[in-house]
């Protein structure tokens, strides 16, 4: 009975074969580099791994060692690899706590103010998601300079407090809740400052996380920025302390590997921690949008 | 509650601390389109109000007016006396029952019941009392620790006027409470609101577009037509004595019949065939004038010796048990519904003749006002 049922339950089932390859390839082509990166930080020498590249051998680790994590923390003394840690994690909480806090407000604003000119600052805005980030760094950079935010944690968190698409994805949300649910907060006396704590925003969780997902992934692997905005470890982020193994004169493979598997582990073990929660972040701000 | 200048004596103060709801020449406007046009309204204090008329007539709209969730363009809102217009919602002792109940989904029934009493930060002793208070009343002790998701409508219903309830307001508005419920919950919530109002005995506004519902719990009935009163009245006495075609004919179910009429020699009324005598003083109405004449279908065949006959051409019967209603057609043309109590040998395709009395009648002019 169940062969039989089996047989027409839908298209996909009809090739298993094809499904069991087409996932297969997919895995192999995501998963093979992560392998490949924590089999080489395990590595002792930074020329087997240059040598060993491009071969099979690769994917495998005759003499596995933890020494070169224990390295990154002191590499030639001016690499502090914890601290670049602790910076990462600071700038990421900042961000994430502000970010969240005034892109709802700011998306509750517009979707339930009463604000003259609501279409065309909608307007404004998506047009200003189009522009991208990289046309503005110079600006924004002078801009930091002339505040006295060079090198500074600031300089990394401020201008991540505000992004239009996370403004527009949680207006789409808010513009969503049923009016009477707002008026009925109204009779009962909440201020809108209350009505967006104590209603709107309990009841946006999904939204919210789809936001803190999606703005936490961005932050950790900002690049481009915190380079050009950090001139001492300070304030320096990991992802920046990474490209310090690659010296002028020689690159330090064993260590940047090493450093990259910490850098993604923390990642990694949320994704796998929250993994439903992802998933229906990333449908929602594609498909919903 | 203000002491209006020029009162004195307890009398006047004790009248004004009154739930009356008064609207003076009360106006909204959608940027150029007017929704509410100069209402004129009085509810009295303990008074239960409904407001009826077609889809998009502004029942809603005038509703949200009282409570404050709509500004008023023009006119006066009066409260207890006290002019609202500039009132937050909550200022004005309201509370507002929702179509969709518009329960905060994230709360439990205790949470949403005494949410607006944890706004206004009152004590904890006195948000538990009030909200088990109101539980008592709407037998919802057992369902405390739930979430609205976890109700049924017409659980959700009694959340949604435990609330209001809670809240100790001097005026309760709903807005098409029971529209969302199935036909047996709806009779068994029609039947707790009327219950609740003798017990509370608040002033309440009621929107419905439902008859049944008007007719039985209103003291008074407000019919509203493109954003206008068209008459206010208890509901027989809107039922008996329309004041025009619009109320005669939404008042009432099924519709009173509306037929062509014209007035002959010797104060008659003809029309389908009949002749009878007009309800009407003697040259009231000028000869050969155009109008129209009203009789409600369970009118007809009510006396012995009927005062006229109509002939119907059965079209097709309804059977609803007790009573069956008769769809048909007038030798004119015209369509024609007739209530029969013992319609067993009726058949469509057949013919009836059918009684009426002069006094069941009601005549409208040709602009549709009633003439009495
Ligand atoms: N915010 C608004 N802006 C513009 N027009 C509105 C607004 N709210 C209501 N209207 C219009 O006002 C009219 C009356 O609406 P309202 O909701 O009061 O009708 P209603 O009598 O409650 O109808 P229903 O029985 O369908 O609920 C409608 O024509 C509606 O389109
Ligand atoms: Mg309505």
């Amino acid at each position: 009975m169940s062969s039989a049922t089996q047989g027409q339950s839908g298209p996909t089932d009809k090739f298993p074969v094809i499904k069991f390859v087409s996932i297969a390839i997919i895995s192999l082509v995501i998963v093979s580099p992560l392998f490949l990166l924590i089999v080489a930080s395990l590595k002792p020498d930074r020329f087997q791994i240059l040598a060993e590249m491009g071969s099979f051998k690769a994917f495998i680790v005759t003499n596995p060692t933890l020494k070169n994590y224990g390295d990154i923390l002191t590499f030639s003394g001016n690499q502090p690899f914890a601290r670049y840690l602790v910076n990462s994690v600071i700038v990421l909480t900042f961000t994430l706590l502000g970010g969240m806090l005034f892109n709802s407000m700011a998306a509750f604003v517009l979707a339930w103010g009463r604000l003259p000119g609501r279409a065309i600052i909608l307007t404004l805005m998506i047009g200003l998601y189009i522009v991208p980030q990289e046309s503005i760094v110079l600006p924004l950079l002078n801009i930091m300079n002339n505040l006295g935010l060079a090198d500074s944690f600031a300089a990394q968190i401020l201008p991540f407090w505000a992004s239009p698409l996370y403004v527009f994805l949680l207006y789409q949300f808010f513009s969503q809740i049923p009016r009477d649910l707002y008026d009925a907060a109204v009779v009962d006396g909440a201020s809108p400052f209350e009505i967006y704590w104590k209603v709107f925003l309990p009841i946006s969780l999904p939204a919210l996380a789809t936001v803190a997902i999606l703005l936490g992934i961005e932050t950790w692997n900002q690049y481009l920025w915190p380079l050009l905005v950090t001139q001492s470890n300070y304030a320096r982020p990991i992802s920046v302390g990474i490209a310090g193994f690659f010296g002028a004169d020689s690159i330090y493979w064993n260590l940047a590997m090493s450093a990259s598997v910490v850098m993604m582990a923390p990642v990694l073990a949320f994704y796998l921690m929250f993994q439903k929660w992802f998933v229906s972040s990333v449908i929602s701000s594609g498909v919903k949008g | 509650m203000k002491p209006r200048a020029g009162g004195s004596g307890t009398i006047l103060k004790w009248t004004l601390a009154m739930a009356v709801v008064e609207l003076k020449k009360a106006k909204k406007s959608f940027g150029s389109v007017d929704i509410i046009q100069n209402v004129d309204l009085r509810i009295e204090d303990g008074e239960f109000a409904v407001f009826v008329g077609p889809s998009g007539c502004g029942k809603s709209t005038l509703l949200r007016m009282i409570a404050g969730l709509e500004s008023v363009t023009a006119g006066e809102i009066c409260i207890d006396g006290e002019q609202v217009n500039g009132l937050d919602p909550s200022e004005r002792g309201v509370a507002m029952v929702f179509q969709s109940y518009a329960l905060y989904p994230h709360m439990t029934v205790k949470e949403n019941m005494g949410f607006s009493l944890r706004i206004a930060k009152r004590p904890k002793a006195e948000i538990e009392e009030r909200v088990a208070e109101a539980s008592k009343i709407l037998q919802l002790d057992a369902l405390q620790e739930r979430r609205p998701s976890q109700l049924s409508g017409g659980q959700r219903q009694r959340v949604a006027i435990g609330r209001a309830i809670v809240r100790n307001p001097k005026v309760f508005l709903f807005d098409e409470p029971l529209s969302n419920l199935d036909a047996e919950l709806r009779v068994a919530t029609r039947v707790e609101i009327a219950k609740l109002h003798e017990s509370l005995g608040n002033t309440m506004i009621y929107v419905t577009h439902d008859q049944t519902e008007a007719m039985t719990l209103a003291d008074k009935i407000v019919v509203l037509r493109k954003g206008q009163v068209e008459q206010v009245g208890p509901p027989l006495e809107l039922y008996e004595n329309p004041n025009n075609i619009f109320v005669a004919g939404f008042i009432g179910s099924p519709k009173m019949n509306f037929f062509e009429a014209e007035m002959a020699k010797g104060n008659k009324l003809t029309f389908a065939g009949a002749s009878v005598v007009a309800p009407t003083a003697k040259g009231a109405v000028p000869e050969g004038a155009a109008l129209t004449v009203g009789i409600r279908p369970e009118h007809f065949d009510r006396d012995e010796k009927p005062d006229g006959k109509i002939d119907v051409a059965v079209d097709f019967v309804e059977h609803l048990g007790g009573t069956s209603f008769v769809h048909g057609f007038l030798s004119t043309g015209e369509k024609v519904i007739v209530e029969h109590r013992d319609a067993g040998s009726v058949k469509s395709g057949q013919s009836v003749s059918v009684g009426f009395s002069a006094k069941d009648i009601r005549l409208f002019d040709s602009e549709g006002r009633r003439i009495r």
